[in-house]
């Protein structure tokens, strides 16, 4: 699993998540990467919105994932508020203010400091460091780019101390 | 004069082949520093929001492509946690 779906599993209980797609990062029509080549992640940029639906199905489904879920729309409108493009991360607290803004992606993408948040307000969640197995296997694990954003391997099994 | 601006121009020449070849090496390849100057850069400095801020509101899709919903709306009691990205 991911860092992020870690981190969702286990604060779901405490706090809300949303995932918004916004317009791709590396689609084929502009600056594609090698990785998404290799992982079979290739996409153009969508025109519409269909095509941004399908994309975010398509993502979902590939990788089951959990979080709920939202689509901007094409004027980019989330993007624009957030500066979310590539990816980025937040926390607005029950007043409906930033408490967390994250750098921008994928360089400044850090899903620890929002878990450094959740543990600080609600106590921090404690994982059985992986064995050398699940390490394979999760090497193993096919993973796009920036997704990083949405749903890289690896992270952060092994964060440590008491909820 | 002329062999002064002669000089002023290779050392520029160097100094941007150097850039370019450090940008390469970041990013990967050439066709990467190409990217991320076309792409990032433009990005890097964008934002205005602060912790403090307030969270801005935008209407979004939901994934079954029919409707739709505000991110205000999923602000309650508990932190909301945004995550941004997309698939590539």
């Amino acid at each position: 699993m991911g860092d992020i779906i870690q981190i969702y599993n286990d604060y779901k209980d405490k706090a809300d998540f949303l995932t918004v797609y916004v317009r791709e990062a590396h689609p084929t029509d502009e600056w594609q990467m090698k990785s998404n080549v290799k992982d079979d992640v290739c996409y153009a940029q969508p025109k519409t919105l269909e095509q941004r639906v399908a994309i975010a199905k398509d993502f979902t489904a590939r990788y089951k994932f959990p979080l709920p879920f939202g689509i901007d729309d094409m004027s980019n409108a989330a993007d624009n508020a957030y500066a979310a493009w590539p990816e980025r991360l937040y926390v607005i607290d029950g007043t409906g203010h930033i408490a967390y803004r994250g750098g921008m992606g994928p360089f400044h993408y850090r899903p620890a400091e929002v878990r450094e948040w959740l543990a600080a307000k609600y106590g921090a969640v404690k994982h059985e460091a992986p064995t050398a197995s699940a390490q394979s296997s999760a090497a193993s694990t096919p993973s796009p780019a920036s997704t990083a954003a949405l749903a890289t391997t690896g992270g952060t099994a092994s964060t440590t101390s008491t909820r | 004069m002329k062999r002064l601006l002669k000089w002023f121009a290779g050392i520029l020449a160097v100094l941007l082949l150097a850039a370019f070849g450090v940008l390469c090496y970041t990013a990967g390849s050439p066709r990467d520093a190409y990217g991320m100057v076309r792409y990032a850069l433009p990005h890097m400095r964008r934002g205005t929001l602060r912790v403090g801020s307030d969270a801005p509101d935008a209407r979004l899709l939901a994934l079954d492509g029919v409707n739709h919903f505000h991110i205000r709306e999923r602000i309650g009691a508990r932190p909301l946690v945004l995550v941004f990205g997309s698939f590539t």
